[in-house]
């Protein structure tokens, strides 16, 4: 992969250890990636290699014990808790498996919470998700709470939350897992769709016919990262 | 019985719980897989329905406590006269083997006299004392436990000068151990030494005519003979002798079956004196049973306040279990669970954390009904002359019943949550949608509908005709409750809904002003009713329209608290009933704390009115001793004092329509010289009279015409009973003699703080009684300029020897005000504690949210919430929900006491004006927010601190 100066992410030599009690578990033992700007990535591997870890730590979601993680520049784990969570509002997006949203709060309620955090008018923020909500196709379904919504339309307001803020970059942990391939497919398509308009994106995924719709693909094993490549390629 | 119908769906679902976990493993296995599986969430449902079952519990225990400390007469069941002294051992041993249905006699000797303190200046005087002659360890014996006799540290029987004061003696005269004792009887003086002091319980709290208080001495066997036989001896005092009875069973049984055993106790007695076993004792130990009745019913009012606040708790706390288990739940009836399988096993799982809790619970309940008695303790004790000596008793009773309705609760909870998810859809259960909200207009909704309406109208209807108040103040809310369901197919539910809560509201706040005939005597329980359905119509009321302060609050813009403000809202708003239940455990606590707070304030800032009204001019009241009074002359003479009124007092038996049986009462007698300045204010009077002051000189020259007070022949506190009206006629009854006489109520005082009882004039009294009343008590106004304390307080310093009690009116209101206010605070204490236990089931409940939602805390982390975010979320969410049951009570209870002060006839009589005890609501309110706020805190804390990464993985 070329190393251009416009790399949104770049992480050198990260090293994560889980202990519970006097039990360790090593989960990435050195891990170097460099994410350019506008990339479509996906995070393959077999189940417990530790691509949930390695999302979790690139995205300053967990603490790392070795090694920096620079998002645009700037170190995230060099900065105070308050602070990093206040970079995610600002500059990055989340998707997960399952659970994804607030069962208390509307759909456009949930899709405005970015928007909210990082301080933008209220009149202002439900008229951007109530858009956001076209753009994923469910301008109809904005007032209802995700219990009534169909997995994948959860899935699907869960990616409208994860753009609404406009993030540098947008990290999905298994968006579809829970989804079967009928309606995984709407979802999966939004994705393409941002990838073209420029977005970047971290996948983690199992699925290969998932990996091979990125543009790059890095396969995880053992905590290290094995393969680096194409789809195709690998 | 209650207890039955308490009893009955408990017993059913214990029989089935027990059959389960012996005949069905699956189900077992499945219930204790859950317990074990979450030992976290089990322990806060144990915690939070031990918690209120302990305060269920203590609420019992200190009724019971109370109940048992009032009854001074601890095991004495009946009273046997002797005829005379000398006949006392005939009459003792006619009963030594002991009469079926008594376990014990005690045999004493009993004489009115004075007491003074030696030392000090001015020398201290009580002119009611007794002195008493008692075997103390045949009174250790007395009745099978010692502890209730008062003499269980007692020593043995006093000898020589030696003597034994009861507390409430030592501490009017300021006596200890070893000090002297001065003791005026039979004219002569007798100086003893205080070897001990014995608790105002059982034999030791002995009390005649006063029932608060008993000013006992307890003097070497013999002493009141040799004393009363002395040549120069005025016998105008006459020894008492007689014999104390005890039925079988505890303090309480005891009495039930009183009647059988006088006329046994007569016929036993028969050969030796035709003594009756009089009526004229029985009714004293009637009347401090009565007494002790009606204060522990005032505690029992206040305490059901507590206990269904613990209700609302444990209600609670399974709710959100069954929430909890919601979807795992519907996935076991998923994969082929029978749902009332399923209802079994997880009614084996809340068997077991009831149990747990319940056991639990009520041992704790023990300890804080301790707790609660301690404090009550010295709350009294502070008080100058309200002193009750509380023993606290751990009845079986009291615990049986608590933690019955601690299971009742759990269990019926734990049914009926999982019968209602069994019922879901699956798929809805699952995943967790709520129910639709449609108006379902099925037949049986309907008809249950339209039933509960009828039978609202019905109770209404009979409640006044039959003025029973239960009917006619519950009947219009269950009918307006009742029609939410058939109205709502026409019009739009919210609209319904709300009506129905606000008309209820409505009743609730002004029944007793538009059926004043119905509730006229009303009880504490009538209150607690009217709290419940305030409480219950406003938390409905909220609840119905919670939605509309979420979209006040996503009106809100910005980052940080607004953002935390919804979120905080959000979750009440979306468990409404959960909701529901918190709420109306702070309101209803709140409620009742605000409603005593506005009478004890009321109360307390009457005492300038209700001396000058009580005063008839005079200000200060002496009472000396009746054998040996302080005459006119002597007290004239006295520096400062300027005129005198003397009365003339007796203690005869009375009877009146609403009490038949005899019952010992004050008498009091007054001349011209009495209404010379004015006269007592009367509350009214019949209309000939034409004013009150024309009433007054009426019955001082009319015989047959009598002023009494409000409480006239009643004991004890509470709302009253029967009331006594200008026009009825009475009884009046003097045992020595033999007369009768009937006497009608020209008057009714408005309060009778100094205790004169019936008021007649001297004329008519000296012709009935004739040597049997006695100036017992005169009224000194001071001269100009002098302070009425100081010459009261020279009076009894001065006039030791005739006895002399001198008092200002107003310290004699001022103290009688402050045992009301010392009642109050009690009480208030007593709400204290429900409301920490509501606070602390908060902080379970919370506790219980943040686990709940651990996963949703990390997906809001993971997308930029900050720390402090959700800790102010989760604050905001308490301080809402105490807010508003804070803001709740008190408004609820401010308009109801100003609504009852305004309109209601009891009090507008007395034009008490209302008052808003703004410093006392405050305490109250800053207090509640402050606890639940600490409450809170913690799980708050743990929110804020999960970590996102950690909480994505919680697979729930
Ligand atoms: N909190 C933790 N404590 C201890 N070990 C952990 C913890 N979280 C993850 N692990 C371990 O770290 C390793 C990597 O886990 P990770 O969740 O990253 O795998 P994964 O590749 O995402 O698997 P999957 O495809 O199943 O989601 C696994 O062996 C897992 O057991
Ligand atoms: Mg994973």
């Amino acid at each position: 992969m070329p190393v251009t100066g416009s790399d949104i992410l770049d992480a050198r030599g990260v090293v994560k250890t889980y202990r519970t009690g006097a039990l360790e578990v090593e989960a990435l033992r050195g891990v170097d990636l460099r994410i350019p700007r506008g990339q479509y990535l996906s995070v393959m591997g077999p189940s417990g290699n530790g691509k949930t870890t390695l999302l979790n730590c690139l995205s300053g979601l967990d603490d790392i014990d070795e090694g920096t993680v620079l998002v645009e520049g700037e170190d995230i784990h060099a900065m105070a808790d308050s602070r990093r969570t206040e970079y995610r509002a600002q500059h990055m997006g989340f998707i997960f498996q399952t659970f994804n949203l607030i069962p208390v709060f509307t759909a456009v309620e949930n899709v405005e919470l970015p928007l909210l955090l990082t301080g933008v008018k209220a009149g202002e923020a439900r008229e951007r998700s109530h858009g956001m909500l076209d753009r994923v196709g469910l301008g109809h379904r904005t007032e209802h709470r995700p219990a009534e919504l169909s997995g994948g339309e959860q899935q699907r307001v869960a990616v409208a939350r994860a753009l609404v803020a406009k993030p540098a970059i947008v990290w999905a942990d298994e968006p579809t897992g829970n989804l079967d391939s009928q309606t995984a497919k709407p979802v999966l398509e939004l994705l393409g769709e941002l990838h073209a308009a420029g977005q970047t994106l971290v996948v983690v995924t199992h699925d290969a016919g998932i990996g091979a719709m990125a543009e790059r693909m890095v396969r995880v094993q053992d905590g290290r990262i094995v393969a680096d490549g194409r789809p195709g390629e690998i | 019985m209650p207890g039955i119908v308490l009893l009955l769906p408990v017993v059913a679902i214990v029989v089935v719980t027990i059959h389960d976990v012996v005949r069905r493993p699956t189900l077992r296995r499945l219930a204790l897989r859950n317990v074990t599986r979450r030992r976290g969430e089990a322990l806060l449902v144990v915690v939070g329905s031990l918690i209120a079952t302990a305060i269920i519990t203590a609420s019992f225990l200190v009724g019971d406590t109370l109940g048992a400390s009032i009854t001074q007469m601890g095991p004495a069941d009946e009273y046997v006269p002797a005829p005379s002294l000398a006949r006392l051992p005939d009459i003792a041993a006619a009963l030594s083997s002991p009469v079926p249905g008594t376990d014990g006699t005690l045999p004493v000797v009993r004489s009115g006299a004075t007491a003074a303190s030696v030392h000090g200046s001015p020398r201290l005087a009580e002119p009611h004392a007794a002195m008493l002659e008692v075997d103390f360890a045949a009174a250790r014996r007395f009745g099978g436990d010692a502890g209730a006799t008062g003499f269980a540290g007692a020593g043995s029987t006093p000898s020589g000068v030696d003597a034994v004061v009861a507390k409430d003696l030592a501490r009017t005269l300021h006596l200890k151990r070893g000090d002297s004792v001065d003791v005026y009887a039979f004219g002569t003086r007798l100086r003893l030494r205080v070897r001990g002091v014995v608790p105002r319980l059982g034999v030791a709290g002995l009390a005649v005519q006063d029932q608060t208080n008993s000013p006992n001495v307890f003097v070497a066997p013999g002493t009141i003979a040799r004393l009363a036989a002395r040549p120069t001896a005025r016998l105008a005092s006459v020894p008492e002798a007689f014999v104390l009875v005890s039925n079988d069973g505890g303090v309480f049984s005891g009495a039930t079956h009183s009647a059988a055993i006088r006329q046994r106790l007569e016929a036993r007695v028969r050969p030796v004196a035709a003594v009756s076993v009089t009526t004229t004792k029985q009714d004293l130990l009637d009347g401090a049973k009565e007494a002790s009745k009606s204060f522990t019913q005032v505690f029992a009012g206040i305490g059901a306040f507590s206990v269904i606040a613990g209700i609302l708790l444990l209600v609670n706390i399974f709710v959100m279990l069954a929430d909890e288990r919601k979807s795992e739940l519907g996935m076991l009836r998923a994969v082929g669970m029978r749902r009332n399988q399923l209802v079994r096993a997880f009614g084996i799982e809340g068997a077991i954390y009831a149990v747990l809790a319940g056991v639990a619970g009520t041992v704790s309940g023990i300890g804080i009904g301790r707790l609660i008695v301690v404090v009550a303790q010295r709350l009294f004790n502070q008080e100058e002359r309200f002193r009750i000596q509380l023993r606290f008793a751990v009845t079986p009773h009291a615990l049986v019943l608590g933690l019955l309705i601690g299971l009742v609760i759990s269990l019926i909870t734990v049914w009926a949550t999982s019968i209602r998810v069994g019922r879901l859809n699956v798929i809805r259960a699952i995943r967790d949608v709520p129910e639709p909200h449609v108006v379902r207009r099925r037949l049986r909704t309907m008809v249950l509908s339209g039933a509960g309406m009828a039978f609202g109208l019905l109770l209404f209807a009979s409640g006044v005709a039959g003025k029973a108040w239960f009917g006619a103040l519950a009947g219009p809310p269950i009918a307006l409750f009742s029609c939410i369901p058939l109205l709502s197919a026409v019009v739009p539910r919210r609209a319904v809904a709300s009506l129905a809560c606000v008309g209820a509201l409505a009743w609730a706040v002004v029944a007793f002003t538009v059926l004043p005939k119905v509730f006229d005597n009303v009880d504490i329980p009538a209150f607690v009713v009217q709290g419940v359905i305030l409480v219950s119509a406003a938390v409905a009321l909220l609840a119905t329209n919670a939605d509309l302060s979420v979209h006040l609050t996503s009106r809100l813009s910005g980052a940080g608290t607004a953002l935390a403000a919804r979120l905080g809202l959000a979750y009440p708003v979306a468990r409404r009933f959960r909701t529901s239940m918190l709420l109306g455990m702070y309101a209803l606590v709140i409620f009742t704390m605000t409603f005593l707070a506005v009478f004890a304030k009321l109360f307390g800032e009457q005492g300038p009115r209700f001396s000058r009204e009580q005063s008839a001019g005079y200000d200060v009241l002496v009472d000396s001793n009746p054998y040996d009074p302080a005459t006119p002359q002597v007290l004239r003479a006295q520096p400062g004092v300027a005129s005198v009124a003397p009365l003339l007092r007796a203690f005869p038996n009375f009877t009146t329509t609403y009490r038949t049986k005899p019952m010992s009462w004050p008498l009091t007698a007054f001349d011209k010289s009495f209404l010379a300045y004015g006269q007592p204010k009367l509350r009214n009077y019949a209309a000939r009279f034409g004013s009150e002051r024309a009433t007054w000189q009426a019955v001082e020259s009319t015989p047959d015409l009598a002023i009494v007070s409000d409480f006239f022949l009643r004991r004890g506190g509470g709302p009253p009973q029967n009331q006594i009206h200008p026009g009825d006629i009475f009884s009046v009854y003097e045992p020595t003699t033999g007369r009768t006489a009937r006497l009608t109520v020209a008057g009714v005082t408005t309060s009778d703080w100094v205790f004169n009882g019936v008021m007649v004039g001297t004329p008519w009294a000296q012709s009935f009684f004739g040597k049997d009343i006695a100036l017992a008590r005169t009224y000194v106004r001071v001269r100009p300029g002098a302070a009425g304390e100081e010459v009261a307080a020279r009076l009894t310093g001065g006039l030791l020897s005739h006895g002399v009690d001198a008092r200002t009116i107003s310290s004699i209101v001022h103290t009688r005000l402050q045992q009301n206010e010392g009642f109050f605070t009690l009480m208030e204490g007593y709400l204290v504690l429900g409301l920490l236990i509501g606070i602390a089931g908060l902080g379970v409940v919370m506790v219980r949210a943040v686990r709940e939602r651990r996963r949703q805390i990390g997906v809001l982390r993971a997308i930029g919430f900050p720390a402090r975010l959700v800790r102010r979320a989760f604050l905001f969410e308490a301080v809402v929900i105490a807010v508003q049951g804070v803001v709740l009570g008190m408004v609820l209870a401010l308009i109801v006491s100003y609504q009852l002060l305004a309109n209601s006839k009891t009090f507008n009589d007395q034009q008490l004006g209302f008052k808003v005890p703004w410093a006392t609501l405050a305490v109250v309110l800053v207090a509640a927010m402050v606890a639940s706020l600490v409450a809170i805190l913690g799980p708050a804390t743990q929110a804020s601190r999960i970590k996102p990464a950690v909480a994505l993985r919680i697979a729930d």
